[in-house]
């Protein structure tokens, strides 16, 4: 986790850097070893060989992407000072145009489609929140569910008549989208394989992590990682994402430096939903070969959960995205048996959080720590499988504890959500 | 000025509702007359209401399988029937309201889609008695009930016979869509079948939901990512009882070479939106829900509304193996033998596992 603790009088420009020194990259590759060091203990002692599988590493990229995406739409929505719970909606186009243009032309006029579909949600949003002032989660909130009615209804048109029928759509169904092309590095795919085969310990983990994420990637999750980078740059290392972030800020402030901070906004939201109809383009075209009726299955919300958990940082949203691919991907390949491996790397977790609390002198909370870490392994030595219920709410469990634990160093943008009206500040 | 006109839109908003809300009232009690006086006229204007679960019509499985039934039925005794179909969020209340819709504008019968609806049907057709309620796949009692149950243990038992027979590596998947008793029934009997067969065979069971979240029925990345999950575990035959989840399964395994997909409820290789994967669908465990729908409502066109329970199995044909594609050709004898003793009574299927 990175440790933001900027004070509350600081400028916006330190207040968004100065985290980042703290965590430079030899901390963050330490910190990464024993993360790794931590999942093989655990993968050696359980015998779930599963925890770091290359398979399990790529399903999980595969279904945190969606989430990423959907986090970083918000992330530039929010940056620029508009919430955005219409991602949902968003998503839902980006699936539905996504897969329209998709089945007719292949995959890549496909996402384009998505990608205009999604932009187009974001233009109402910003129309409505940032000309009309329209509260930001009614508007947000009103996007999803015309979005969700307007595809029942078009799907009915488009999916269940003519040639489309006859090759397998319904209203419930685009027919089937050609797939779109994957890449595996060749020579270190396969031997990353015959590494990870041996089961040595951190060397075979390490391959099944790195063989996961060179194997058969598609070159849509290629393209999301691409964004993710760039997205860093063009708003932390621009002059142009200095001003957007400004107007999340202090729209007035911005104002007053000559910033036109309507435009600066709705260049945010419609990028947000941009990103967003990628993230359901996604979604219709990777894991699924055609578009189904309610396929975001509330991505859109967890993929703003994954952005807080993320402080509202490109980096931070990756990781919280990349957990709940993990779990996600964990829960569905392989059940309770992995789930319950995971049991013992909470255990190690917490026993972490402990012995640092005690380092940092507050004993309460250590206390609590132990305590429930003691709990944790009673709970994991009596047992060897986790009911199915169980399982299935490992990633909620998984955001909440996060959230919990590192809920005091969030740190929002400062006039996020907050109404803007030119020429308030005269 | 604004607010004048936002408030004018909502009064002329509300008053259109009324309006479309008081046609329905009418027109609801004008042709309730007619079906409550007298069963006679129901020959001609045919009317029959279907609420359809989760998935819908277009589920390519169970909700298609009810849909093909009802336009049987439409085809051969006329009307307009209703369709409804319930949403993921949907609770006990709406599809209470769903029923109560279609029974007050007069359809009958009205056909359930589903074991989710059996606290509604038991709940509505008390209200009322003189329209006939059917319901797939839940046993209700009622004097204007039928219960269209369906001995998918049996079917799912010759599935795993087949895939005993058809697996080399002697390790088999099977992927539930929802952990609850009525897939629960298919996982008991596939395993059974197994074991029967080839009692090495070790099955792998995999549910993508639990409980009252139903998105197991209709996430076929969920499916995807369970299949993908089997396969690299050396698994070389999958049966997805999982709705349209079921779809991400078999698109999965025709991916990998020599892996085998049983498809569900409907004959799955026959799907236009398979086509391209159906050279692994090695056969599908089908539910006649069509013959059960349409049963129903040429009961209620000839006077003679069926009611209790009505049992469809392997010996009225109610449900059984597809062979569409030839793959089971060469171990027909072995399956006709498990299906004869099933009918005879020589082996008893479990429905819990």
């Amino acid at each position: 986790m990175s440790v933001t603790t900027a004070p509350a009088t600081a400028p916006k420009s330190s207040a968004a850097g100065g985290g980042r020194r703290k965590l430079s990259f030899p901390m963050i590759l330490v910190v990464l070893a024993c993360a790794l060091i931590a999942v093989s203990a655990v993968r050696a002692i359980t015998g779930a060989d599963d925890v770091t599988s290359s398979g399990q590493v790529g399903g999980a990229l595969e279904m945190a992407v969606p989430i990423g995406l959907a986090g970083l739409a918000g992330l530039w929505s929010e940056r620029a000072g508009v919430v955005n719970i219409g991602l949902e909606g968003m998503m839902i186009l980006g699936t539905f145009f996504g897969a329209w243009a998709g089945w007719q032309h292949g995959p890549w006029i496909g996402l384009l489609a998505g990608v205009v579909g999604g932009m187009l949600g974001g233009l109402v949003h910003a129309i409505a929140t940032v000309t009309f002032g329209v509260d930001h989660i009614v508007s947000g909130v009103a996007i999803t569910l015309l979005a969700q009615g307007a595809t029942e209804y078009l799907a009915k048109m488009w999916f269940n008549t003519g040639h489309a029928a006859r090759i397998g759509g319904s209203p419930k169904q685009s027919p089937n989208i050609a797939s779109v092309g994957s890449i595996t590095v060749p020579g270190l795919s396969p031997w990353l394989a015959t590494v990870e085969k041996h089961h040595w310990f951190l060397v075979s983990d390490l391959a099944g992590v790195l063989g996961g994420l060179v194997t058969n990637l598609s070159l849509f999750t290629v393209l999301a990682a691409v964004l993710f980078a760039a997205t860093y740059f063009v708003l932390w290392r621009t002059p142009f994402g200095l001003r957007l972030r400004s107007c999340g800020e202090a729209p007035v402030a911005a104002e007053s430096l000559g910033v036109n901070v309507y435009r600066y906004k709705y260049i945010g939201v419609i990028m947000s939903g941009g990103l967003a109809g990628f993230g359901g383009a996604f979604l219709a075209m990777v894991p699924a070969h055609a578009y189904q009726e309610g396929q975001t299955g509330g991505r859109g919300y967890i993929g703003l959960a994954a952005m807080i958990f993320g402080n509202w940082r490109p980096g931070g949203l990756a990781m919280g995205a990349g957990l709940f691919g993990y779990t996600d991907s964990l829960q569905l390949r392989n059940g309770g048996p992995a789930a319950h491996a995971l049991l013992l790397l909470l255990f190690i977790l917490l026993v972490a959080l402990a012995v640092r609390k005690f380092y940092r002198k507050s004993y309460k909370q250590g206390v609590a720590g132990v305590i429930s870490a003691a709990l944790l392994l009673v709970w994991f030595l009596m047992t060897s499988t986790i009911p199915d219920e169980f399982v299935s709410i490992t990633p909620y469990v998984a955001t909440l504890l996060v959230l919990s634990l590192s809920a005091q160093r969030l740190r929002m943008p400062k006039a996020d959500g907050k109404p803007y009206r030119k020429g308030q500040g005269k | 000025m604004r607010r004048v006109t936002t408030i004018a839109a909502a009064g002329i908003a509300t008053a259109a509702l009324a309006l479309t809300a008081t046609a329905c009232g009418a027109s609801s009690t004008q042709s309730s007359g007619p079906t409550g006086s007298g069963k006679a006229t129901a020959k001609s204007t045919m009317k029959v209401g279907m609420a359809y679960d989760v998935g819908g019509r277009g589920d390519h499985s169970f909700n298609d399988s009810a849909a093909r039934g009802l336009d049987k039925a439409t085809k051969a005794f006329g009307g307009t029937p209703k369709e409804l179909t319930a949403k993921n969020t949907d609770g006990e209340s709406d599809r209470e309201g769903y029923l109560t819709d279609l029974a007050q504008a007069g359809y009958n019968p009205v056909v359930s889609v589903g074991y989710a609806y059996a606290q509604a049907v038991k709940v509505v057709s008390a209200k009322f008695p003189r329209t006939t309620f059917g319901i797939v796949d839940s046993e209700v009692p009622g004097k204007n009930v039928d219960s269209m149950t369906f001995a998918t243990p049996e079917s799912s038992y010759l599935a795993g016979v087949a895939a005993a027979l058809k697996s080399k590596t002697g390790h088999i998947g099977f992927i539930g869509g929802v952990n609850i008793a009525l897939i629960q029934g298919f996982q008991a009997g596939f395993q059974q079948g197994v074991h029967d067969t080839k009692p090495a065979d070790k099955v792998t069971v995999q549910y993508l939901s639990t409980g009252t979240d139903l998105s197991g029925f209709s996430s076929p990345d969920k499916g995807a990512s369970a299949a993908a999950g089997m396969l690299s575990h050396g698994i070389d035959v999958i049966y997805a009882a999982a709705g349209s989840s079921g779809t991400g399964s078999i698109q999965t395994v025709a991916g990998t070479k020599n892996a085998w997909s049983i498809g569900v409820d409907s004959d799955q290789y026959q799907d236009p939106a398979l086509a391209k994967d159906k050279s692994h669908i090695l056969t599908s465990a089908v539910k006649n829900v069509d013959v059960a729908v349409y049963d129903l409502i040429q009961s209620v066109h000839n006077g003679k509304p069926l009611t209790g329970t009505v049992a469809y199995n392997l010996q009225n044909g109610g449900v059984g193996l597809a062979s569409s594609g030839g793959y089971l050709t060469g171990i027909m004898p072995q399956l006709n033998a498990a299906k004869q003793k099933i009918i005879s009574g020589a082996i008893k299927v479990k429905s819990t596992p």
